[in-house]
Formats: C-alpha cells, sequence, structure tokens
C-alpha cells in the first residue's frame, strides 16, 4: 500500500524533478542519473515521511542535496561550463534574423544562471522554475528564507548586468 | 549625493522584490515613496521589471534535451528490483520480549526475537541481502493479530508467508510441512521427517527448523524431542516454546534444565488417521511419539475434524483435565 502511493508520487513528480536537474547541471546523461538517484533514496526514506508533508517541496530538497554532492566535483564542475560555451556557440551559428528577442534573452539567462556559483544557482531555479516557497528553498539549501532569498535576489542582480552587458555587446556588432 | 546613494543602495532588495512582486505592502509602500524622487532607481525598477520578464521567458523554454522519459524507464526497473528485495518492518514489545515482524511484497518474509536494545534494520540487511526500511505502520496490524494470537484469542495466522529466505528446498518443506501443525498439537522432528518422506532425516529437521525464519507463524515450537521433551527454542530460551504451547493448551512438566510433555496426558492421533485415542489404546505409549500428532484437549483435536475412537472411546473416558 505504501508501494503504491509510491508510484502516484513517481508519476506526479517525476518529470518536473528531471526537468529542474537538466538546468541545474546542464548535462541530461547526469540529469537521468540523479533524478533516479532522488526518487531512490525518496523510495527508501518514503515509509518515515510524516502524513500531509510537503512532497513536493521535500523531492526537491532531496535533489538538490544530490545536486551539491554532484557539484562538489571539480571536474564535472568544469565539464558543465564547457556544456555552455557549447551550447552558446551552438546557437550563434544558428542564430537567424527570426529569433526572437525574448529567446534569445532565456538562452542568454540560460548562460548566465549556468555560471552562477552552485547556492545562487539552485536558489535562482527552485524560486524563479519551479516557484518553491523561500521556506522550503532554506530547507534545501540548509540556510534561512532570508539567506535562500539573498541568493536569489544576488542571483538577478547578476543576471541583470549580464544582460546589460550583452545587450551593450549586440549593439556594438550591430552597429 | 553620497547619503542619497546610501539609500539607494538600502532600498536596492525591496526594489527587486517589487519588480518580481515578492515584496511585502509596506516595502512597495517605501519603494513607491523613493521612486517617486529618484530618477536613477526609477529606471532602475524599470530594468529589474523587463528581468523578471525575461526570467518568465526563460522559465517557459523547454529545459534542453529534458525527456525524461528514458531516466523515468530506468527509475521504473530499479524501484521494481527494490521492491522485490525491501523489507518493511517494525519492532514490539510482546508478552514474549520485542518481537520484529517483516514483510516483503511477497508476503511476511521475517518474524524474530529481538534484544531489549538492538537496532535491527543495519544487521538485518547486512543478514539477509534484504534491504530492510523500519515501517511500523505497515507492520502494526500483523503485530496486533500476533498479540491477539499470544492471549489466546486468535488460533491462526493466515498471512501470505514469503518463504525465500529459507535456504534449501529441503528446508522449505520441512517450514511447509511445520505450518500444517493444527493449532493446540505437536509432533516430533522424527514425525516431520515421516511427513515430508524423509524418515531418517530427524536431525536435518532440527537444523532446518532452528534457522526457521517465521517463529510462532510457522509453528516450530509445535515440534519436540521423541521423548516429549522439548529439546530447544530461539537458542536458548525454551522457557518461550513452554509459554506458546501453554497458550495453546498443550502443559510441560519441568524437567532438569528442560520441560517435556506427559505422554500420558494428551491425545494421539496417528499421522494419517482420522480418529484421536487415549494415551491407553493399543500400545500406544510403546510407540515412538514420530507416528502421531498429539494434542492437548479434545476440543482441539475435535476442532480439526477428528472423531473419537471406537476402540478406546476418549469421548466416554476423557483424560483429567
Amino acid at each position: 500500500m505504501a508501494e503504491e502511493a509510491f508510484e502516484t508520487v513517481v508519476a506526479t513528480h517525476h518529470a518536473e524533478i528531471h526537468r529542474y536537474l537538466v538546468r541545474v547541471t546542464r548535462r541530461p546523461g547526469d540529469a537521468d542519473d540523479l533524478s533516479q538517484e532522488t526518487f531512490i533514496r525518496a523510495f527508501r526514506a518514503h515509509a518515515s515521511l510524516t502524513p500531509g508533508s510537503n512532497v513536493r517541496a521535500w523531492l526537491f530538497a532531496i535533489a538538490t542535496n544530490l545536486c551539491r554532492n554532484y557539484w562538489r566535483s571539480e571536474s564535472r564542475r568544469r565539464r558543465a561550463h564547457e556544456a555552455a560555451g557549447e551550447t552558446a556557440a551552438h546557437h550563434e551559428e544558428a542564430g537567424g534574423e527570426e529569433t526572437m528577442v525574448m529567446e534569445q534573452a532565456g538562452e542568454e539567462i540560460g548562460r548566465i544562471v549556468a555560471a552562477l556559483p552552485l547556492r545562487q544557482r539552485l536558489a535562482f531555479t527552485l524560486r524563479k522554475v519551479h516557484e518553491l516557497e523561500y521556506e522550503s528553498i532554506g530547507r534545501s539549501l540548509d540556510c534561512s528564507p532570508d539567506t535562500a532569498r539573498a541568493h536569489v535576489f544576488q542571483a538577478l542582480r547578476k543576471i541583470r548586468r549580464g544582460l546589460d552587458a550583452h545587450a551593450a555587446m549586440r549593439t556594438e556588432s550591430t552597429r | 549625493m553620497t547619503t542619497m546613494s546610501r539609500e539607494c543602495r538600502e532600498i536596492e532588495p525591496d526594489l527587486i522584490a517589487v519588480a518580481t512582486a515578492e515584496a511585502p505592502a509596506a516595502a512597495a509602500r517605501r519603494v513607491e515613496r523613493h521612486v517617486e524622487s529618484c530618477a536613477s532607481c526609477r529606471s532602475e525598477l524599470a530594468r529589474y521589471q523587463t528581468v523578471d520578464g525575461l526570467v518568465t521567458a526563460y522559465r517557459d523554454t523547454r529545459a534542453p534535451e529534458a525527456d525524461p522519459t528514458l531516466a523515468r524507464a530506468q527509475l521504473e526497473s530499479r524501484l521494481a528490483d527494490l521492491r522485490s528485495r525491501v523489507m518493511r518492518y517494525g519492532v514490539f514489545d510482546s508478552p514474549l520480549g520485542p518481537i520484529a515482524i517483516g514483510v516483503s511484497e511477497h508476503g511476511v518474509s521475517m518474524v524474530e526475537y529481538v534484544r531489549q536494545a538492538e537496532r535491527t534494520g543495519g544487521r538485518l540487511a547486512r543478514r539477509t541481502g534484504e534491504e530492510a526500511v523500519e515501517d511500523p505502520r505497515r507492520t502494526e496490524g500483523l503485530y496486533r493479530e500476533l498479540a491477539d494470537y499470544l492471549d489466546g484469542r486468535r488460533t491462526r495466522l493466515d498471512w501470505p508467508l514469503d518463504l525465500r529466505r529459507t535456504r534449501s528446498d529441503f528446508q522449505r518443506r520441512v517450514l511447509e510441512a511445520t505450518a500444517h501443525l493444527p493449532y493446540g498439537a505437536v509432533t516430533s522432528y522424527a514425525g516431520i521427517a515421516r511427513q515430508i518422506g524423509a524418515p531418517r532425516a530427524t536431525r536435518a529437521v532440527a537444523q532446518a527448523l532452528r534457522h526457521n525464519p517465521l517463529p510462532i507463524v510457522v509453528p516450530c515450537h509445535r515440534v519436540i524431542g521423541s521423548r516429549g521433551d522439548l529439546t530447544g527454542y530461539a537458542g536458548t530460551r525454551i522457557g518461550l516454546k513452554r509459554d506458546l504451547l501453554a497458550v495453546e493448551g498443550i502443559h510441560t512438566v519441568a524437567g532438569r534444565g528442560d520441560y517435556h510433555v506427559d505422554r500420558r496426558a494428551v491425545y494421539y492421533k496417528y499421522l494419517d488417521g482420522g480418529e484421536y485415542c487415549l494415551p491407553t489404546c493399543g500400545g500406544i505409549l510403546e510407540k515412538p511419539l514420530g507416528e502421531f500428532t498429539v494434542f492437548g484437549s479434545r476440543a482441539r483435536a475435535e476442532a480439526v475434524g477428528l472423531q473419537p475412537c471406537s476402540d478406546c472411546r476418549p469421548d466416554l473416558h476423557p483424560l483429567p483435565a
């Protein structure tokens, strides 16, 4: 009976957790592994979860924890940066006239987010993409809700600066 | 100029909060008042509002190659494997001391007497290669039935059993034969050996029952020595065997370091028979216990459909209670 309930947990949340992990790792293969690990851990701990808990926030906390362990390996960090570079190069080639400004800005944000320090990147993604409460984000990152908020704002400042620089560069090149 | 820039610096977080629609009312009013008189913060606010809009666009773009289908399929197969190996257990304070009950997806896979302070999980997982997960909620219903059984309010535990932990096909046959011993009845190790068609394997039967993964449910306490002595139980805890038999109405007599069933105080059924007899019937007391299943009372014998023997008439001359 606990097993059946867990099937529902997988069906409801797997796709979103996977999306989150693709975004923060930028490596779909690693996101596959990490999403599996998230749910395997959740399965083991599911029985001890207090009834009525926020399962979604709990899963994000497990996934975030795994990300932080994952990112402790320096080589992975480097690979992710390279992946970010590749995506950027790829899009410059493919970028036609019809590419919309919004879409380009979205991609630029993706690059800026990939270069953020880990906690800022995780906090930003949890808040702005998956719309979790600061309370839950704080629990995921072992910090207070205020600190979680400060991470998100710091990320927004950097995005803003990055977009400004990007816009300036584009104005230069079209001139 | 300096004072103003400090004010601007201080209000900046609120500015971001307003731009991203996260500001509480008081902060929003503060920002509103400030930007009325500060052109640079006004344009900052507008810039952050644009950023917020672009972040929304970013959120709505699909994550690169975010197809979760393969990951989901791999997850399902790992979960299926895990489920088949997971045992969920709880430890309960029974009248016989702490008892752990574990269930797998196939049925009850473990009943174990544990020591008072023992944390079973890690040790169980190591010993069996299973994943032991403490989950008392999953097993507390079973424990309630077991508690009723130990109180004598219930005579059957009709639990689905998971016998995958048995060590061999031989052990499985021993356990299955033992599981068929009726409530309130005993036989000897030799009796079980005969029933499974291996009459010379008495010692092997005793060995198989020594490693019974499901004591009480597979009632190895109903299997005793050929001379009626209880022989052994749960290591050295022979007193538990005596208590379990007493609950079922089989009384034992204390001897040197052991207890035994008084062969003159029970009713006898030949292994293949359909009747129950007095101990005085047809030289029964000279025959080995392994030829019989014995009952503590007429009621228990009749509960499994036995008729009183037409020669010795236990219904007319019952044993003294």
